[in-house]
């Protein structure tokens, strides 16, 4: 899923501060997975929006509500009949959805309450560590399913680099080092051999092509 | 007729070669350079310039290098894949070999995360195996990444670099026949302490049959003292410094740690000369170039063939 | 010394509440407990909201861990000075992790209180054995007394004109009795208001 952190609280009353009538939006899909914008996280911020507008008699009107979805229009239009009564939103979803928010209703400054960070998985409960780069063109067969570009701090294709010691990254400590984690994953396989190869230069068009990314199905469309 | 590389010349010869390292200046001063360079004239074979080494901003190694040549010295131009897109890196391999200098070491680069830019973005859109395979392509065949030709290319002896302390173990020589089988011509280690260790590793190496494909220099660097062996035992990932050597620095007194770093330097170089495949050794003192002379006469490797 | 002197547990209680009643109140505590502790059936605990007369409000739980921080945070904004919890040791809990739980939202909710500036004590979690334990009533008589020092929260303002009253006697004032009720269904109102969120 897409991961997130809310931002501090004094940064997000920075940003609503010129606005009276607010409607903090949370989002259900990813950001609730990561307890960063559901519905628990959006009724603790609006909550806290009010309290702290309170102690600083500051006037306002926070209300919440937390859509299935902040990225698909069919679930956006849900806030259609309300919209109207806001001088914003501060909306909790990830940065796609804010703006999917904002392209929907464009008269209505939407405010990211999250900063969003990246594409990964729920290891544990409470522990969320990125996974995928989104390079359009997965290659993860080729490495035991341990992607080099996403989890080697120098996305190298034909590591390790000198640094790696006691299967941790120099970088960072508490950082696995991604190709031990290729080098055991490939040797219990009993695919050793494949790194033997010279994996050649990424075509990184794929990922940063010419501009945003577009898929494009004609036989999904209506 | 184009200048060969004086460093590739040596080892043909099958002389035990010597390089040294010379980190450019926080500075844009030339005269920084020159004066490093006279520390190690006549005392070494070629001259390593890093790049941006840790991460941290410092004079460009094409600008370095181009100094060291004016000065009659052989420089070895270090490029990470850290700092450029494969345009820039293919663009300065063409411009250092049209300015003379006729050796590259290719490498990845420390983290940016460890220097005074950490806010910046690491490139690596190339990893240093897939530079070496470019440079020798453009070297070789003329051709860039893609296939395109080149009207002419560059005139360049390749190295990269071999780390045979880091894990994991067993990979380590399966990474230098890769790099080999790239096109590197010269390897260059991480510094070695531990000779028992560096000397199975070399037998693997051998039992490859890697020691006839490409020039192993060993790696070495003089201690300056028992706290900076213990600090780089501790701190510096990819080094193997037994206790035994952090134990003779601290048994000496502080005023004469210094001289015992040069004789345990002195001492490990003689051991290389001695374990077949190692073709030269690679002096990296760190901001104590004029340390480099006195290691080099000891060990008997003066004078060099001019 | 009252209190230190008494020998049952039950007199504590009610000399803690003496005490209390004593002096005029305008601090307002939500109380979320594991529902297991003693004295906490549903006759004692009316009781005891009738005798503290608005400024206790309980909110019996199944487990601690039932506790989400939204439950603390909404008493915080709509009538409580202080939102605290009591659960059974680590140790102790029936459903093996519900206290921890409750343990870890009660700091979080402590969190975000300090980034909005309000002293983090006005949330807490108290530990009670629920086999060898006093009961509800001296356990909220001692908070009660313990942070009435905190004062009336900001979030009301000095004057606290805007929250549901109490702190009067019932049966001295018809006009605050009837008040008080509808302060008391305000807070019931808002408990259920919570669970019908986190119906998904």
């Amino acid at each position: 899923m897409i991961t997130g952190e809310q931002k501090p609280i004094e940064e997000i009353r920075g940003m609503v501060e010129p606005y009276k009538r607010i409607l903090v939006l949370g989002c259900n899909s990813c950001v609730a997975e990561c307890a960063a914008g559901g519905e628990k996280e959006t009724g603790m911020l609006a909550s806290a929006l009010r309290m702290a507008a309170k102690m600083a008699g500051k006037e306002s009107v926070i209300q919440e509500r937390t859509l299935d979805r902040q990225c698909v229009k069919e679930f956006i239009i849900r806030i259609d009949d309300i919209v109207d009564q806001y001088d914003a939103i501060l909306s909790l979803a990830c940065g796609a959805g804010v703006q999917a928010v904002g392209d929907m209703y464009p008269e209505v400054p939407v405010i990211p309450a999250l900063n969003t960070e990246f594409l990964g998985e729920t290891k544990e409960q409470g522990y969320w560590v990125e996974n995928c780069l989104g390079c359009g063109d997965c290659m993860l067969h080729q490495f035991g399913g341990v992607c080099p570009l996403a989890r080697c701090s120098k996305q190298l294709m034909n590591g390790p680099c000198g640094g790696s010691k006691g299967g941790v990254c120099e970088v960072r400590p508490d950082l696995p080092c991604a190709w031990q984690e290729i080098i055991d994953r490939l040797e219990h396989f009993g695919e050793l051999e494949r790194l033997e190869k010279i994996v050649p230069p990424k075509n990184w068009s794929k990922k940063n092509s010419s501009g945003p990314r577009r898929i494009v199905r004609e036989d999904q469309k209506r | 007729m184009k200048e060969m590389s004086r460093l590739k010349t040596v080892l043909e010869k099958g002389t035990f070669a010597v390089t040294a390292e010379c980190g450019p200046p926080k500075s844009a001063d030339p005269e920084t350079v020159l004066r490093k360079g006279d520390l190690l004239k006549g005392k070494v074979d070629a001259v390593n310039v890093t790049d941006n080494q840790t991460a941290i901003v410092r004079m460009s190694s094409m600008a370095a290098c181009t100094l060291l040549k004016s000065a009659g010295m052989e420089p070895v131009l270090q490029v990470v894949v850290r700092d450029r897109n494969r345009i820039a890196l293919q663009s300065d391999i063409l411009g250092a070999s049209a300015l003379g200098i006729r050796n590259v070491l290719c490498l990845s680069g420390d983290h940016q995360s460890f220097g005074n830019q950490p806010q910046t973005m690491g490139v690596f859109d190339l990893d240093s195996i897939q530079f070496v395979q470019a440079v020798r392509t453009m070297r070789d065949q003329g051709l860039i990444i893609g296939g395109e030709k080149l009207n002419s290319g560059p005139e360049l002896f390749i190295g990269a670099a071999a780390n045979p302390f880091a894990d994991p173990l067993p990979f380590r020589v399966v990474r230098l026949a890769k790099k080999v089988a790239a096109g590197a011509e010269f390897i260059q280690t991480q510094c070695i302490y531990n000779l028992e260790r560096f000397e199975a590793w070399m037998q693997m190496v051998r039992d490859r049959g890697l020691a006839d494909k490409v020039a192993i220099l060993g790696g070495v660097t003089p201690l300056k003292s028992a706290r900076m062996a213990k600090y780089m035992k501790e701190k510096v990932s990819g080094m193997d410094i037994p206790d035994r050597i952090i134990q003779r620095m601290e048994k000496v007194p502080p005023e004469k740690q210094r001289e015992e770093g040069i004789s345990i330097c002195v001492e490990t170089i003689e051991r290389l000369k001695k374990i077949p495949g190692v073709k030269g050794v690679h002096i990296m003192a760190i901001e104590w170039e004029d340390a480099v002379g006195e290691i080099v006469e000891r060990a008997g490797l003066l004078p060099r063939p001019s | 010394m009252l209190l230190l002197l008494c020998p049952s547990r039950e007199n504590l209680g009610g000399k803690v509440r003496a005490e209390i009643m004593k002096k005029k109140r305008k601090f307002t505590l939500a109380l979320f407990h594991c529902q297991n502790i003693a004295g906490s059936s549903e006759r004692e605990r009316q009781d005891m909201e009738r005798e503290y007369d608005g400024s206790l409000r309980l909110f019996p739980l199944p487990c601690s861990g039932r506790l989400e921080p939204l439950h603390l945070m909404k008493a915080l904004e709509e009538f409580a000075d202080a939102a605290y919890v009591i659960a059974c040791p680590v140790s102790g809990c029936r459903y093996h992790e519900g206290s921890a739980r409750a343990r870890k939202r009660v700091g979080r909710t402590a969190e975000i209180l300090a980034e909005i500036g309000l002293e983090k004590d006005r949330v807490g979690i108290v530990e009670a054995d629920r086999v060898d334990a006093e009961s509800l009533a001296v356990l909220a008589g001692e908070l009660l007394a313990k942070l009435d020092r905190l004062g009336p929260s900001p979030v009301f303002g000095r004057d606290s004109k805007e929250r549901p009253d109490r702190g009067e006697k019932t049966g001295s004032n018809p006009r605050s009795a009837a008040r008080n009720r509808r302060g008391l269904k305000a807070g019931q109102d808002m408990v259920a208001e919570m669970y019908r969120l986190e119906q998904r």
